[in-house]
């Protein structure tokens, strides 16, 4: 594993063990949800099944097919806003 | 925030139009999950599941969670993300991205998994996730326990509420409930809301001069948070007798959004108007602001069993009340009296549900308004054709007054009676704000009808008369840029009353707002289209306002 797989992998356990991973997890969840991309993402799941048929499709394609845009359609405030919120943590803890 | 279409643009999706006959979900995906899943399900299975869940998915105390950072890695790659599962045959931890967790279950013939970050079961025979009913619910009840016991760890001294927004009970989907899908499927009707449909609109007979009562009954049932409120069934009753006018108000939204065309005829809510506001009792005309006052002090009088607060105590100080009328139609006015001698202030704050504002031609002198907070300019009105409009009203209701010298105010800083100056501005917004034009002049002299046109626009934007405001006004910051970003204080126009006629005898129609744009004339029975010219042409009378903007708390 590289210098940065290590770094990340104590990072994680950090975060994993102080329970901190789960809250930034819930805030996360609530900030996509406030801002709209909870409900693009649901509409955009929806047009997938519709493409690969309801008996069709798998829980893969979804994945395939919705990961690049999720993660594109992020917006930067939240973005700034976990990531404000790691590095503080880590600062307390580290 | 993108549109979908851009979506599809961006990155060049073409949805096919192709209709696929409508499955019945329930057959589709059995609750029995798939039949490796059967395989599992020996001995002491229901035990060897949680324990994967406790220990591995869902750490709910300090100890798993050590557990689990130290030991949830790929034992191919040592990755912790990855999509990282679980055999849930044998102590193995592989990824699923890189297909660790795949080659796993090839050699050692260990068909299931459990998805590490969100509790999924995949089966790699039938190379999906499966769904099992007993699964499923096992994963339901230890997410629960983690995420309590997580709560409780992080504030150990504070109770939380269910209502709270904090880390309180954990969201989850709704899922029906067995009446709730029988219910559906004994109804199979569905209505389907399109940009032009008129549901909600429905006319009210005139039971005899009640006109005053039907205008309220609109504007009301046309107030965006009251209809969800109670189309989401949100009131608990809590009174004993059939006298709960938050029932009856409930049973009239269920009127109106039925998608009977017909007038509805309001008869039991005028008897219990009559039975819980006598003043408002019999055949008469009735003022519609009175109306509307009397109304929403009944309503949030019935409305003590909707509010919880901490500890599940239910609040029944009127002052510190969470009723939805509360929350919709409550702000605060603030009230400055200025000692003229030390210049000290003494300030309260009073709740209100609607601002009644003095018209010039009425016989307290409207002109000259005082300086500064130039609200006009901020709302876009025009003086150009020399009337009145609702912002000099607002200006001149939030402008320093002087008691003068037979009303000596008592203060505390001199100790002593002095002159003094009284500024009343908002503290405090309600998110419906109703604004009523003093048109009926009742004093000692004349009774009569100020019929002084003033105009209102469809976008009010109250910043200039807000406390802040003015404390920044006081603090020398007198040309005040106006905010762009901040939206905390913009309002839309969403519903008129209008009086037609003299003192002794008018007419009350008004006009409401449908979806974005349309708006249409209410007159007792008869429901017509209006243009916003019609609307906002209207002399004006109670004038309704909606914030624009609304934040969670």
């Amino acid at each position: 594993m590289s210098n940065e797989g290590r770094m990340r992998a104590t990072v994680n356990q950090k975060l994993t063990e102080m329970g901190e991973r789960e809250r930034l997890k819930e805030l996360l969840r609530a900030k996509l949800t406030e801002c709209g991309w909870k409900d693009q993402m649901k509409a955009h799941c929806k047009e997938v099944i519709k493409d690969k048929g309801l008996e069709h499709v798998t829980v893969e394609d979804l994945v395939a097919e919705i990961t690049p845009i999720g993660r594109a359609l992020v917006p930067d405030s939240v973005k700034k806003e976990l990531f404000h919120r790691i590095k503080a943590f880590l600062a307390q803890h580290a | 925030m993108k549109s979908d279409e851009t979506i599809q643009e961006t990155f060049s999706l073409s949805p096919k139009k192709k209709k696929y006959p409508k499955l019945n979900v329930l057959s589709v995906m059995s609750p029995a999950g798939c039949s490796h899943v059967n395989g599992y399900k020996v001995d002491n299975w229901k035990q060897n599941l949680r324990v994967i869940y406790q220990c591995f998915v869902w750490s709910g105390t300090a100890e798993t969670r050590r557990r689990k950072a130290k030991s949830c890695i790929c034992h191919m790659c040592g990755a912790h993300l990855n999509r990282l599962h679980s055999c849930l045959y044998c102590v193995f931890f592989g990824c699923f991205t890189k297909k660790h967790i795949h080659e796993h279950a090839k050699n050692k013939r260990h068909n299931l998994a459990i998805d590490l970050l969100y509790g999924g079961i995949y089966c790699f025979v039938c190379q999906d996730y499966v769904y099992d009913k007993d699964m499923e619910q096992i994963a339901k009840e230890e997410q629960r326990k983690a995420w309590k016991l997580q709560a409780f760890e992080t504030r150990p001294s504070r109770l939380y509420s269910l209502e709270s927004t904090g880390i309180g009970e954990k969201y989850t989907t709704w899922e029906p409930t067995k009446r709730e899908l029988e219910l559906l499927r004994h109804n199979p009707k569905r209505r389907k809301i399109t940009t032009n449909c008129t549901i909600g609109l429905r006319g009210l007979i005139n039971l005899g001069n009640t006109c005053f009562m039907n205008c309220i009954v609109q504007a009301l049932t046309h107030t965006p948070l009251l209809r969800d409120f109670f189309l989401s069934d949100r009131h608990k009753c809590e009174m004993q007798s059939n006298s709960c006018l938050v029932c009856e108000m409930s049973q009239l939204f269920q009127e109106f959004y039925s998608g009977h065309r017909s007038p509805h005829i309001p008869f039991r809510l005028l008897h219990l108007v009559w039975t819980h506001a006598r003043h408002l009792a019999g055949y008469e005309q009735q003022d519609a602001h009175e109306f509307l006052i009397a109304a929403l002090d009944v309503l949030h009088r019935h409305c003590k069993g909707d509010t919880i607060h901490d500890n599940g105590k239910k609040a029944n100080n009127p002052n510190h009340c969470n009723c939805i009328i509360d929350q919709i139609f409550t702000g605060g006015l603030q009230s400055d009296v200025t000692c003229q001698v030390c210049h000290g202030v003494s300030t309260t704050i009073d709740p209100f549900w609607d601002i009644s504002l003095d018209l010039p031609g009425s016989s307290t002198p409207f002109w000259p308004l005082s300086p500064g907070g130039d609200g006009s300019t901020v709302n876009g009105e025009s003086h150009l054709s020399g009337s009145t409009t609702l912002t000099d009203c607002l200006r001149r209701f939030t402008r320093p007054e002087h008691l003068g010298s037979s009303a000596k105010i008592k203060c505390g800083g001199c100790h002593s009676y002095q002159e003094s100056t009284k500024q009343l501005t908002m503290k405090k917004l309600p998110i419906v704000a109703c604004f009523h034009l003093k048109r009926f002049e009742h004093s000692a002299k004349l009774r009569r009808k100020i019929t002084t046109y003033v105009s209102f626009p469809l976008e009010l934007d109250m910043t200039p008369f807000m406390a802040s405001s003015k404390e920044s006004r006081m603090n020398g910051q007198y040309q005040q840029t106006v905010d762009v970003l901040n939206n905390d204080n913009k309002y839309s126009l969403f519903a008129v009353v209008n009086h037609q006629g003299t003192l002794e005898s008018g007419h009350y129609t008004s006009f409401i707002r449908q979806h974005k744009d349309q708006w249409f004339k209410c007159d007792d029975a008869i429901i017509t289209k209006a243009s916003i010219k019609d609307v906002l042409d209207s002399e004006g009378y109670l004038l309704f306002y909606h914030k624009q903007f609304l934040e969670y708390e």
